[in-house]
């Protein structure tokens, strides 16, 4: 009670000091170099970026203000040289000014600062583009004199540059498709259409329609600054990145070596590459005939393949079908569908087996799926033959009935000569 | 007490009847049950009951046993096998969207007999209205909802309609995909009547069904329907009493029999009826469908069978919806009021042109029903 007031003053005390400190630390944050500070336009268009150039450059302005870069302290000067503090045009355009940038020079222009890794280390930014960029198929040929293929700006955009992560950006992951199409699409001018294919596969729809997050791009198989078609022998690898299972059964089965003896490419072989389709399971007879001869053991084991498939796929949707009629009884099913869902990996992963072509491994997957399938049944019919017991205790119940009914007539008919 | 022991004696040798007797007027209570219709003589409530039942058991009274009254009897014996199942079921039933679906399966799955209680449920609902519907078609057929009968015919069709909307409520209360879809598309059809349609969506509170029109149905289904129910139940007995027994068309007085006899042929009548419902339920159990999902409608179901005809005008035709529910509202107002507008007199001419009438108006309503029935799995 006593020390009730002193502990309030005290209390107070502390929060003032606490609010001027906090004051003052702001004060100091606000002079502190480095930290942005809100973007404000001049009177005059005058932006804190793009300087003086705005005023006569008003389009160009516009598109770098909402860039990446125009929030990092990059202006106008920092690429096309020149002085941004004068509207007079020769001081302007004088010194180092480089005007319209070069297709050759673009990409070590960039590279002044994308290169630097003291500069990048803040955005824990990459700085081996360019070096990758020399290795591409666009550098490559940038590097022979052609001056058609894509440099930094084609795919980046120039003045109105966004991060990756920026969904408006060119190089979203949603965009590239389209980005990449931009040359891509256009067979006259690169040869192949390769986006129309793409759209149009599994892959595709995916990404496009589904905006399914782990759909593959064009740079999750081609890569981005490095761009370029896989080498035979390493799509199995480029593939494998996701499909890691197949890729394991592929590499231990007969057809990886025979591929690559004949030179021929590993998944694209069977799957395609930029139209892929999900494969049905009935390539497991049809598709070896695209080498193999109609009469020959290879044909005749995919046969047996897609048999043993069929095989636990319908024992499956019989139990599944069981599963449905014992639901609308009701019986209990929940652990009938725990275990249906397992033997259905059992299946898809025969499957994925098949790519090792290899019979007793296939035939094991199948065999634990028609294993849990016939064992689904079996109980399910179990319980369904106690459902007839209900059945014959009807033929009990109504003897008792007519018992009973006999009983009360009796009763009736001797209560009127009562 | 100093009373002789003489006196005494007798009373303390008399079985519980006795002891019972000295403290209720057992005769009293009993002539609570000569309300409803199964004793018609006024019951001296100052005699001991023994001796007003013996007196009562050979009394001569008309039997119900037989065809074709016996169809009030069934209606009132499987409402009280819907009244016993219902109850126990309500015992592990919880009424919110959330766990309707997941109780009811836990009754029919998990709990000893539950599927059994269940299943009669189901059948004694089907069996009743079956039942109501008949005794209102035999009603008509006999000409009896002419005076002095139109409170007999009034509270048949209310014993009818009492049951189809007993059925209409009860089939909700499983949540499942059947139940919900057929009943969204029943109250399209019940608010497109005129005067009706605006008090339903006034009580039950808008065409939404989610969890508020759920416990509303629910009470109506447990409590308001089954009470009215009695009520209309008790309407049938009194007006019975006061103008006595309708008489199939050229036939005689029915079958008299005694109090006693007729009590028995009850109880054989009700252990047939409970043995046919468990045959019912054993031979063809109804099934049982997946949880309602709102979000998902269900192609190709129309509304509850008794709202097909309505539904065939409204949805199969270029008909607007509120034309259907008006010919729906006067057809029901025009059957309801049937006495009062009928000017039929009893002769041979005037009953066959009233059922002629009859038997156009179900033909047609079989066709529109048969129509109805059409509209969505020709559509899907």
């Amino acid at each position: 009670m006593i020390r009730r007031p002193g502990l309030r003053r005290a209390a107070a005390g502390l929060i003032l000091l606490a609010a001027a400190s906090g004051a003052v630390l702001a004060g100091r944050a606000g002079a502190q170099p480095g930290v942005s500070r809100p973007q404000t336009v001049g009177p005059a268009g005058v932006g804190v970026s793009s300087g003086r150039c705005g005023v006569c450059h008003p389009a160009q302005r516009a598109e770098f203000e909402g860039s990446r870069h125009a929030r990092e302290q990059v202006r106008c000067i920092s690429c096309h040289g020149g002085n941004d503090d004068t509207l007079e045009q020769a001081r302007a355009h004088g010194g180092d000014f480089r005007g319209r940038i070069a297709k050759r020079a673009e990409p070590a222009v960039c590279a002044k600062c994308h290169s630097d890794e003291r500069m990048m280390r803040p955005y824990n930014l990459p700085v081996d583009q360019h070096a990758l960029y020399q290795t591409s198929g666009h550098g490559r040929l940038l590097a022979q004199g052609n001056e058609r293929v894509a440099v930094c700006s084609d795919c980046h955009g120039a003045h109105g540059i966004l991060p990756p992560s920026d969904p408006a950006s060119r190089v979203f992951r949603t965009n590239i498709p389209q980005t990449c199409g931009g040359c891509h699409a256009d067979s006259v001018r690169v040869g192949k259409n390769v986006f129309d294919p793409y759209v149009s596969s599994v892959h595709g729809r995916e990404l496009l329609d589904h905006a399914n997050p782990r759909a593959p791009h064009c740079v999750s198989c081609h890569g981005a600054h490095g761009a370029a078609p896989p080498d035979v022998g390493d799509v199995d690898k480029v593939c494998g990145q996701c499909h890691t299972a197949e890729r394991r059964y592929f590499m231990a089965g007969p057809h990886a070596d025979a591929l690559g003896r004949g030179g021929l490419s590993e998944c694209a072989s069977c799957h395609g590459d930029h139209a892929v389709q999900v494969s049905p399971p009935a390539w497991l007879s049809t598709v070896c005939t695209g080498c193999h001869a109609e009469d020959s053991g290879e044909r005749a084991l995919g046969e047996r393949l897609w048999t043993s498939y069929q095989a636990a796929a319908a024992d499956l949707e019989e139990a599944r079908q069981l599963i449905e009629r014992a639901d609308r009884i009701p019986i209990a099913t929940d652990d009938y569908k725990a275990r249906l869902e397992q033997a259905r990996t059992y299946v898809n992963e025969a499957l994925t087996a098949a790519h090792s072509i290899d019979e007793a491994t296939v035939s094991g997957f199948t065999a634990r799926a028609r294993s849990v399938g016939t064992e689904i049944q079996s109980e399910i019919y179990a319980k369904l033959g106690n459902l007839n017991l209900r059945r014959l205790l009807l033929i009990v119940f109504w003897f008792y009935l007519i018992l009973t009914v006999l009983v009360l007539r009796r009763f009736r008919d001797a209560s009127r000569t009562a | 007490m100093s009373a002789p022991a003489g006196t005494e004696r007798p009373a303390a040798r008399g079985n519980w009847v006795d002891w019972l007797e000295r403290r209720i007027n057992l005769t009293q209570l009993f002539s609570l049950i000569t309300h409803f219709g199964l004793v018609y003589t006024p019951i001296d409530t100052s005699r001991p009951i023994r001796e007003v039942l013996r007196e009562l058991s050979q009394q001569k009274v008309p039997t119900y046993a037989q065809w074709p009254r016996v169809l009030g009897v069934l209606a009132g014996i499987l409402f009280v096998v819907e009244v016993v199942t219902g109850s126990l079921l309500a015992f592990y039933y919880r009424p919110t969207p959330e766990e309707a679906y997941a109780s009811t399966r836990t009754i029919v799955r998990d709990l000893p007999f539950g599927w059994f209680i269940h299943q009669v449920h189901a059948w004694g609902a089907w069996s009743l209205i079956v039942v109501v519907l008949v005794r209102v078609a035999r009603l008509f057929w006999d000409g009896l909802y002419r005076a002095p009968r139109e409170l007999l015919w009034l509270s048949g069709v209310a014993l009818a309609v009492l049951v189809l909307k007993a059925d209409f409520t009860g089939r909700l209360l499983a949540w499942d995909t059947h139940s919900y879809w057929t009943l969204v598309r029943g109250l399209e059809v019940v608010l497109a009547i005129p005067l009706v349609g605006p008090i339903v969506d006034f009580v039950i509170g808008g065409s939404i069904v989610n969890e508020d029109m759920l416990v509303r149905f629910y009470i109506l289904h447990i409590m308001i329907l089954p009470v009215a129910y009695i009520a209309f139940l008790y309407v049938t007995f009194g007006t019975q009493r006061r103008v006595g027994l309708g008489q199939p068309a050229g036939g005689g007085p029915g079958g008299t029999t005694t109090l006693r006899r007729h009590l028995y042929s009850l109880l054989i009548l009700t252990v047939l009826a409970f043995g046919i419902m468990v045959s019912l339920s054993v031979l063809a159990p109804l099934p049982f469908h997946a949880q309602a999902d709102p979000y998902t409608t269900v192609v190709g179901l129309g509304p509850p069978w008794y709202l097909l005809a309505p539904y065939a005008i409204s949805e199969g035709t270029p008909i607007p919806g509120w034309v259907a529910g008006l010919v729906t509202f006067v057809v029901a107002i025009g059957v309801l009021l049937l006495p009062f507008w009928w000017r039929g007199g009893a002769d041979e001419a005037a009953q066959r042109r009233a059922r002629i009438g009859g038997i156009a108006l179900l033909v047609v309503w079989a066709a529109l029903s048969v129509l109805g029935w059409f509209v969505d799995r020709g559509a899907s």
